[in-house]
């Protein structure tokens, strides 16, 4: 039992990271229909960024992590204003290749700087000792991974209900024609959707920074945020994040309880029969339950 | 009619004079090596330290005078682990550079794909970084190599570890493809000696991020040796995750975990961590004299502490000088042959192995030693091990 509870919030603590990342695949397309293959290079980027401004500058850790998310969001928000608006229109193809080629351009740069290329990084001093609640061993850095993710995605709800900026998002994802007309400057809005797309992905960096550290290939982890992305349905943001923690626990648990090799083969196996049994996500599914 | 004897006569005068200079890449005063590193790619963590050890080694040699009056030169080419440009990399070697001989070229790929190639040029084949019996096996004239098959060093490492500590369970954990599973076969081969079968083992795709259930699993199995087939960033992870359970099992990772960074990146959790080590890495700390300066050496050159890639590069690049130098003045492919095969290598600063070539064995060296992490660093707790 204690073991089982030992995985689970393990599980929980990478099902976040995928959540996050899901999460800024869904605010993206749901704004502007494109999916970004850049999100795992943004992570990347991001958490380097950080990485610079505090071991390459000198910045304390918090104003190094305030300034490199604010430099994330300028990012997101500069592509989108020079480069991704041209795809509009286009059809969907160009800017899915449009975000798949600035990825590459991301890594490329990185791989140019030998510190970056060359090793791998820590951000901060090593892991303190785990926090013990009865038999229970927590790690710190998945106490604040879980922490930090109910914390953006608290942010995030508040943002979307109560605010007129998230409302018009909102309203322009539902339906630009009629948000445009009602007055919601929609342009602006997908400037706004890339930028919390890109801060979203390097946030989900810096989480993950303590877990497996700072190098050129942590961005793989996309690979598993997409699926949850599509079982959560694509379009909507809570379905994303829960399908993120969903699936992080069930690959843990797998780990666990199957036998030996199944625990790579479950996610992609539950993304099929989600994918089969209710084509328009999870969440969708959810909701139709609680409509009928 | 004369005018065409003249010109037979003016060729068979200069046969001489190309047969003289048949040695490609060998000059009156010149001898170019060709090396095909990883500088971009997923492993140019390693390819840029080999590259300085090298050309360390070759500065050192020149501004001695050079091999019998002979600079060297190091001509580098980055494939960035893609097999496609390594074959492109090994033609513009062979064919532009015209390289006397190819060192170290990096990474299992790399070497699978370009090796034939160069073979068949009559270019000797050193010391690749690759742990693959390819290298060396069956026996070839130009292939030389110094680095084992993982499989050899962790049969011995497992064997020696099991009868000293007297570990009843021993476990691994892998990655899954062909480095976890020749571990396995090692570790295999290991436990056979002592009569032993591995209790349990559990694997891990590349780039997993979390081993909270294979430490599990391996846990609740009672292991109380883990076996770690991992790279620096999973050893940390694995260790940290049984440190954090408070699972004080004992660890024993392959020559791919001992690095500097492993305890630079792991910190106290990684205190005790077993390892095994094929070249010890270059402290600077408590060093030898000549140690010491080799280090300041080469972090005025190049900048940068070296690392136990550097070491190995250095080595190399050392054993070729040392053949070159033993294979007289008048260098050729066959007499470099003769000459490293019938070389008597001294000890090196580093305390790495004494490598041994002959007329039927072209593996320089089968063994390495015991390190474990004590007090945040790497301290070798064994003599090579056979």
């Amino acid at each position: 039992m204690l073991t089982f509870l030992q995985v689970l919030t393990s599980g929980i603590a990478i099902g976040c990271v995928y959540g996050l990342v899901a999460l800024s695949f869904v605010l993206i397309y749901k704004a502007t229909e494109t999916i970004s293959f850049m999100q795992g290079d943004l992570l990347m980027l991001g958490a380097f960024t950080v990485l610079a401004l505090n071991a390459g500058v000198g910045l304390p850790l918090w104003l190094a992590i305030a300034l490199g998310l604010g430099l994330m969001v300028g990012l997101g928000a500069g592509l989108e204003r020079s480069v991704l608006r041209r795809a509009l229109g286009q059809p969907h193809l160009t800017a899915v290749l449009l975000t798949f080629g600035l990825g590459l351009m991301m890594r490329g740069a990185l791989t140019a700087v030998p510190a970056a290329s060359h090793s791998m990084h820590r951000l901060g001093q090593p892991a303190d000792e785990a926090l013990r609640l009865g038999g229970l061993a927590l790690a710190p850095a998945h106490l604040m991974v879980i922490g930090a993710t109910l914390l953006v995605a608290g942010a995030l709800a508040l943002f979307f209900r109560h605010t007129r900026l998230g409302l018009a998002l909102r309203a322009c994802s539902e339906d630009p024609r009629a948000a445009a007309l009602s007055g919601v400057p929609v342009a602006a809005m997908h400037t706004l959707a890339w930028a919390l797309g890109a801060g979203l992905a390097a946030f989900a960096g810096l989480l993950l920074a303590p877990i497996t550290f700072i190098h050129l290939n942590m961005g793989l982890i996309a690979l598993k945020a997409f699926p949850a992305a599509v079982l959560g349905g694509m379009s909507s943001l809570s379905g994303a994040l829960a399908a993120g923690v969903f699936l992080g626990v069930v690959e843990a648990l797998a780990g666990l309880a199957l036998p030996e090799g199944a625990k790579d083969m479950v996610p992609y196996l539950l993304l099929m029969g989600a994918l089969l049994l209710f084509p328009n996500g999870l969440g969708s599914a959810a909701g139709r339950e609680r409509a009928r | 009619m004369l005018h065409s004897r003249i010109l037979l006569a003016a060729a068979f005068a200069l046969l001489p004079l190309a047969a003289g200079a048949e040695t490609p890449g060998v000059s009156h005063d010149e001898i170019t090596v060709g090396s095909i590193q990883d500088l971009s790619g997923p492993i140019a963590m390693l390819g840029a330290p080999v590259r300085d050890g090298m050309l360390m080694r070759f500065e050192e040699a020149n501004a001695s005078g050079g091999v019998h009056g002979r600079r060297l030169r190091l001509v580098v080419e980055d494939a960035g682990y893609d097999p496609k440009r390594a074959v492109l990399a090994a033609r513009k070697l062979i064919q532009r550079d015209r390289v006397f001989a190819f060192l170290s070229n990096m990474g299992t790929p790399v070497v699978m794909a370009s090796m034939p190639m160069i073979v068949e040029a009559g270019r000797p084949h050193l010391f690749p970084f690759s742990p693959h019996e390819a290298t060396y096996l069956p026996l070839h004239p130009l292939k030389f190599q110094i680095y084992a098959p993982y499989q050899d060093y962790m049969a011995a490492a497992t064997d020696y570890m099991v009868k000293t500590h007297e570990y009843s369970r021993t476990c691994l954990l892998y990655q899954d493809d062909d480095y976890g599973l020749e571990v396995m076969k090692g570790v295999e081969a290991g436990l056979a000696r002592q009569g032993r079968r591995l209790t349990e083992r559990t694997s891990y795709k590349r780039g997993a991020t979390d081993f909270s259930s294979q430490i599990a699993r391996l846990r609740a199995a009672g292991c109380d040796l883990v076996v770690l087939a991992t790279v620096v960033r999973e050893t940390v992870a694995a260790m940290t995750e049984a440190r954090k359970l408070g699972w004080e099992v004992d660890m024993l990772v392959t020559a791919s975990g001992y690095s500097a960074q492993t305890h630079a990146l792991g910190g106290p959790a990684v205190e005790g961590l077993y390892g095994v080590s094929v070249l010890p890495h270059p402290y600077a700390e408590g060093a030898t004299p000549e140690l010491a300066a080799w280090v300041a050496r080469y972090r005025e050159r190049f900048g940068a502490a070296p690392n136990v890639w550097s070491v190995m590069g250095y080595t190399a690049a050392d054993l070729l000088v040392q053949a070159a130098q033993a294979a007289g003045p008048e260098l050729t492919v066959e007499g470099f042959r003769v000459a490293l095969e019938n070389l008597q290598i001294r000890p090196d600063i580093f305390g790495g192995p004494v490598y041994r070539f002959s007329a039927d064995d072209h593996l320089g060296n089968r063994s390495g030693r015991l390190a474990q992490i004590r007090n945040g660093r790497w301290q070798l707790i064994s003599d090579y091990l056979h």
